[in-house]
């Protein structure tokens, strides 16, 4: 390649990525060069500086047409803007929350890694939310996946996370290598790694039943491999493990950053590739993708009960946690398996009130849990007297997770609900098991609520809150509940600035 | 009317207000709730005087785009909500007022007040909603708001599993309501009532379709109104204070089931079939939760069962097409029922104790209660020229109008319960031998006292505004402009009112000979010189008590058997099976990686060879 034309590339459109990759070598090098003794946190508020400026800088790109660079390798659409959103807020959040966690376990000698590497983490999950091939998008997967692992395991000297860390790493390998097995089919049948290319290679491939079939095999790989990303049944079990021994803040980047980074992949994938080729020889054939839809709504239906199902036996509140992070998962497949005029919208706006509502109820669960120093449910007696602002707040969040009306969590599952409705046929038996989990899932949310409003303290005494905690709980209580009475501001947002994602597969 | 939406936000700013500064308030916080509810009570009037004059009111904005759907939110002022805000409102008020002396001394007070504040709120808003989406959402809160205070005396366990009940119970209809309403708003493209409305009326929705959503909706009364199978959570909601089993389990949150079939009933219209589960399952509730009340001892408990039933009787007004009879018992009752709480709250507060067997002869000691308990239990028991009579009346009319001969037996059977158990829960408490241990029995202070005689006379004269005597001023008001709603008085046959009139007093009498007739035996002289007519009465009553309330007695605690093993057998036995599903899960987390991987390519493997099975494209 000529230095002229790698110069002609508009490299601009990378600029919030740029911010990301500076802010962190930024902070590796000072990393390095500060005295042991000196606290780390400054780090990490550079860091929330950076994710700050790179949203506003990805903000100043909203009215940018598709634009990819790297022989369409990197693209910017709506679709990557959009979810960029999600995932910068996200890891903002999450960076705060680090700032407060205690330093503890031989943390304290790990304090700089752990605010850079959330960087990394988002760097590559913000690659995967623009990538326009294969090879980008993979890497972009994997800069994720690697962070992360280090993540859970930063705390040295805790076995737990030690050992969370370990399972994680395996579960991802296995992960990673069917992903890449389904993807090498696809590569094998149309000759490409771009996305784009691979489209419109299948859409006019007409294909013969051999090809299909073995294209429908790259479908069901893929599909798993990815699945380990999202937590949904049955490759969901090392989320639970690995949530518990996890540091808080990591295990809310997972179940938060890592979560919408793996859904942005799957529609992505899914809908441009599987999405355009026609499932039989003939041309007025299904999509593979609405075609195969059973099996992902299958999942869907199989991850919204494994996962509300068995939260409700767990007294470890970041183990409910996790299996509330997969009935989640399977909540969004159902607007992903209805594939109706809703679909984007609906999981983008749910992705943003999930993430609301879960950054703060993981910064209550931190706040409570370094307290009390244990994760047992039985940590929340009484809260509503030792503290009754923070256990409103929790109230608030649990109610939104739970889908009550006035919070964003109901307009989230209304939409994805109406969405089930609105294809043809429409998906009846999908809405029933939401509903159904969703009141399933009521007793084990009512079950923190119970013990916050109406089990008597153990002591009396007070939080201290630091700054940086309060303004998550205050962001994501705030977000929660606008996002639940009106709706329309994100809404509007999304539909004044991306064109209801027509750009997908320019 | 145009401002009708501020009533609403009274109670919601005393929420709020308590919420904050409560605890510097103490017991003046009761203060700030009853102004602010005043306000409200105040505003309804005003609206409900200028809703007599002038046509429905109804504004509303865009609040959602959701691609080219729009979806609506604001305010309707028609007649229905007109007079469910003044009910509410005045309930809401007069709870308040009560509260401060029957809480007086309650550590957290101001909580409590606050959790009223809430919940009224939530109940005003629900009937100011102009669409279903919007009903749904203060639906919940309303719950959310019974939830709270049900589970007031967190620290007795009973009270903790009833709030968890009640609300998961009522969810558990709430389901259906919420899948009717998504059902509806596909096949109409709009939650607007006046939308829904009018594509029934056009045709545009297929009948099996209006079917299936109006019973879908009506599961969600179902549960909101404790109606058969989905009541057993109101009886143990009793859990909670006594004015909040006024306000919530008598007047108001009870009554929000039948409110959204009377919102809807030009959907239940047009389906026959929905209109007749309606008023079988009415029915069906009203009897059996009489019959129930008939073998309870817990004072609030016989209340809490003849809530149940009487808003049994008012679904089976509404589904014999008699809407105004449902929505006339629907008032009455709010005004007697509460009183009936309020004046037992009143008794419990003297003597301390629930248990009607270790009362007796209050009469004399509550010179205020008893006779104010009286009233409500003349007015419940249909005894003539109190309001109970008069609506008890139309829905009889309406039932045996509306072709179900039937059913208008079964509300018949009830009604002779209903003065029955009453009368015998009246008797046990207030006449006969006062205990020793009761001596110190002191008449609650008059803030107590004075919201119920306002409902005493609110429990008499609210009846003759639909009388058959001298006019039906409510039901032609109530129709007005909306002939769907049907006629606002159904002429019926006048031996209906006699057959009311005589099986209430029959079930009285019935009552007084069993449970009164202690002083009349003392009584040498009198006995003496009826000696035969008594005779003849004992032998009557003997004939009772062997026969009639013997197998009453006995069905009665068949029924209670149902209701503990079945209907709460079926609850448990759902739940047991998701705790086993549950347990069977985790069991399998068995934290070996080994596992993890086994069970994710058993998984991928499944997919696989039911791909291959199904034949995939060949």
């Amino acid at each position: 390649m000529e230095l002229e034309q790698l110069l002609d590339f508009k490299w601009s459109i990378m600029t919030p990525e740029f911010i990301i990759l500076g802010v962190a070598t930024l902070l590796s090098i000072l990393d390095l060069f500060m005295p042991k003794s000196m606290d780390r946190k400054i780090l990490g508020w550079i860091g929330v500086a950076g994710i700050a400026a790179a949203t506003v800088s990805l903000a100043g790109f909203i009215d940018e047409p598709v634009t990819s660079i790297l022989f369409d390798t990197f693209r910017l659409d709506s679709f990557a803007k959009a979810f960029k959103f999600i995932l910068l807020i996200g890891s903002l959040f999450v960076l705060l929350l680090a700032i407060s966690f205690e330093k503890k376990d031989g943390l304290a000698e790990f304090a700089g890694e752990f605010y850079y590497l959330f960087l990394t983490a988002l760097l590559g999950a913000m690659f995967m939310a623009s990538s326009g091939d294969l090879i980008t998008l993979f890497i972009g997967l994997e800069l994720l996946t690697i962070s992360s692992w280090v993540l859970v395991g930063v705390t040295k000297r805790n076995k737990k996370s030690n050992e969370s860390a370990m399972k994680y790493v395996i579960n991802g390998g296995i992960s990673t290598a069917i992903t890449l097995f389904g993807l090498s089919y696809i590569y094998g049948l149309t000759g490409t790694t771009n996305i784009k290319d691979m489209s419109g290679t299948l859409m006019t491939m007409g294909g013969s039943q051999n090809q299909l079939y073995l294209l429908a095999i790259a479908f069901f790989m893929t599909l798993v491999g990815l699945s380990f990303k999202l937590a949904t049944a049955p490759f969901h079990m090392w989320a639970p493990d690995v949530y518990e021994g996890a540091p808080t803040p990591v295990t809310a980047f997972l179940s938060i950053v890592s979560k919408t980074a793996g859904f942005v992949i799957i529609v992505r994938i899914f809908v441009s590739i599987f999405g355009s080729v026609p499932a039989t020889g003939a041309q007025d054939a299904l999509p593979m993708l609405l075609h195969l839809q059973d099996y992902i709504g299958f999942l869907a239906g199989a991850t919204m009960i494994i996962g509300n199902v068995i939260a409700l036996r767990q007294r470890n509140i970041k183990r409910m946690f996790a299996y509330s992070s997969i009935a989640h998962a399977g909540y969004i497949l159902v607007a992903f398996t209805s594939m109706s005029y809703f679909t984007f919208d609906a999981i983008w706006f749910y992705l943003l009130a999930y993430l609301f509502m879960n950054v703060g109820a993981f910064a209550i669960i931190q706040l409570v849990g370094a307290k009390a120093g244990s994760d047992d449910i039985s940590a929340y007696a009484g809260l509503y007297r030792r503290a009754p602002i923070l256990a409103v707040t929790f109230a608030v969040l649990i109610l939104s997770l739970a889908g009550i009306p006035g919070t964003a969590g109901f307009i989230g599952k209304l939409n994805i609900f109406m969405g089930a409705f609105a294809t043809e046929p429409a998906h009846y038996v999908l809405a029933s098991i939401l509903i159904a989990t969703s009141v399933v899932s009521y007793f084990y949310y009512f079950g923190i609520m119970t013990q916050m409003f109406f089990r008597p303290a153990a002591d009396d005494s007070k939080f201290n809150i630091p700054v940086a905690l309060l303004v998550v709980l205050i962001g994501s209580v705030v977000g929660t509940i606008a996002l639940g009475i009106l709706p329309n501001i994100a809404f509007d947002f999304l539909h004044d600035n991306f064109m209801q994602f027509k750009d997908f597969l320019q | 009317m145009e401002n009708a939406w501020i009533i609403p936000l009274f109670p919601l700013l005393s929420f709020l207000f308590l919420l904050l500064f409560g605890k510097r308030f103490k017991e003046s916080s009761a203060y700030v709730g009853m102004l602010l509810t005043f306000a409200s009570l105040v505003y309804s009037l005003l609206v409900l005087f200028e809703r007599f004059s002038s046509p429905t009111y109804k504004q509303e904005g865009v609040w959602l785009t959701i691609g080219d759907v729009q979806l609506t939110a604001g305010f309707e002022v028609n007649q229905l909500n007109a007079l469910m805000l003044v009910i509410v409102s005045l309930v809401s008020f007069l709870v308040h007022t009560y509260s401060k002396g029957y809480m007086h001394g309650e550590e957290r007070f101001p909580v409590f007040y606050a959790y009223l504040g809430l919940f009224t709120f939530a109940m005003l808003g629900l009937v100011l909603s102009p669409n279903l989406l919007q009903t749904y959402f203060f639906w919940e809160l309303v719950g959310v708001g019974s939830f709270l205070l049900i589970g007031f005396y967190f620290y007795k366990d009973e009270a903790k599993a009833a709030a968890k009940k009640a609300f998961i119970m009522t969810r558990i209809g709430d389901v259906g309501l919420l899948i009717g309403m998504i059902l509806l708003f596909w096949q109409v493209g709009s939650f607007e009532y006046d939308a829904i409305f009018a594509a029934v009326a056009a045709g545009e929705v297929a009948q099996g379709m209006i079917t299936l959503t109006a019973i879908l909706i009506f599961i969600g009364a179902v549960g909101k109104s404790g109606q058969f199978p989905l009541h057993t959570w109101l009886p143990d909601a009793m859990e909670g204070p006594t004015p909040v089993s006024a306000l919530i389990h008598a007047a108001t949150m009870v009554a929000a089931g039948v409110y959204l079939v009377a919102a809807l009933f030009p959907l239940f219209t047009a389906s026959d079939v929905a209109l007749t589960t309606i008023a079988v399952i009415g029915a069906i509730t009203a009897i059996f939760a009489a019959s129930i009340g008939l073998v309870q001892t817990d004072i609030k408990r016989v209340l809490a069962y003849s809530t149940v039933s009487q808003l049994g009787y008012m679904m089976l007004a509404l589904g014999s097409a008699g809407y105004v009879a449902g929505v006339f018992h629907l008032m009455t009752h709010a005004f007697f029922k509460a009183l009936l709480f309020l004046a037992a709250g009143s008794v419990i507060h003297a003597v301390h104790t629930q248990n009607i067997e270790e009362m007796g002869g209050l009469w004399k000691k509550l010179r205020v209660t008893g006779p104010l308990f009286l009233i409500g239990t003349l007015a419940i028991s249909g005894v003539p020229l109190f309001s109970g009579f008069f609506s008890k009346d139309e829905i009889l009319i309406a039932a045996w109008e509306g072709g179900h001969p039937i059913l208008f037996l079964l509300a018949v059977i009830a009604a002779f319960f209903t003065a029955f158990y009453m009368f015998r829960l009246f008797f046990m408490v207030f006449t006969g031998k006062s205990r020793s241990e009761m001596k110190n029995v002191h008449e609650s202070p008059s803030l107590m006292t004075l919201p119920m005689i306002v409902l005493a006379v609110l429990a008499v004269v609210s009846g003759y505004v639909n009388t058959p005597w001298f006019g039906t001023f409510l039901g032609d008001w109530l129709v007005e402009g909306n002939e769907a709603l049907g006629h606002g008085h159904v002429e019926g046959p006048a031996w209906i009112m006699i057959v009311a009139t005589v099986v209430s007093l029959a079930g009285i009498y019935l009552s007084w000979l069993i449970y009164g007739k202690k002083s009349l035996s003392r009584n040498w002289l009198g006995a003496q010189t009826l000696y035969k007519v008594l005779y003849n009465k004992y032998y009557i009553d003997e004939f009772y008590s062997m026969t009639i309330v013997k197998v009453t007695k006995g069905f009665s605690h068949f029924l209670r058997y149902i209701d503990t093993y079945l209907v709460e057998g079926i609850v448990l036995g759902v739940t047991a099976f998701v705790q086993t599903l549950g347990r069977l899960g985790a069991k399998l987390q068995t934290g070996q990686v080994q596992t993890y991987s086994a069970v994710a390519f058993i998984g991928l493997a499944i997919l696989m060879v039911i791909f291959a099975l199904t034949g995939g494209y060949l």
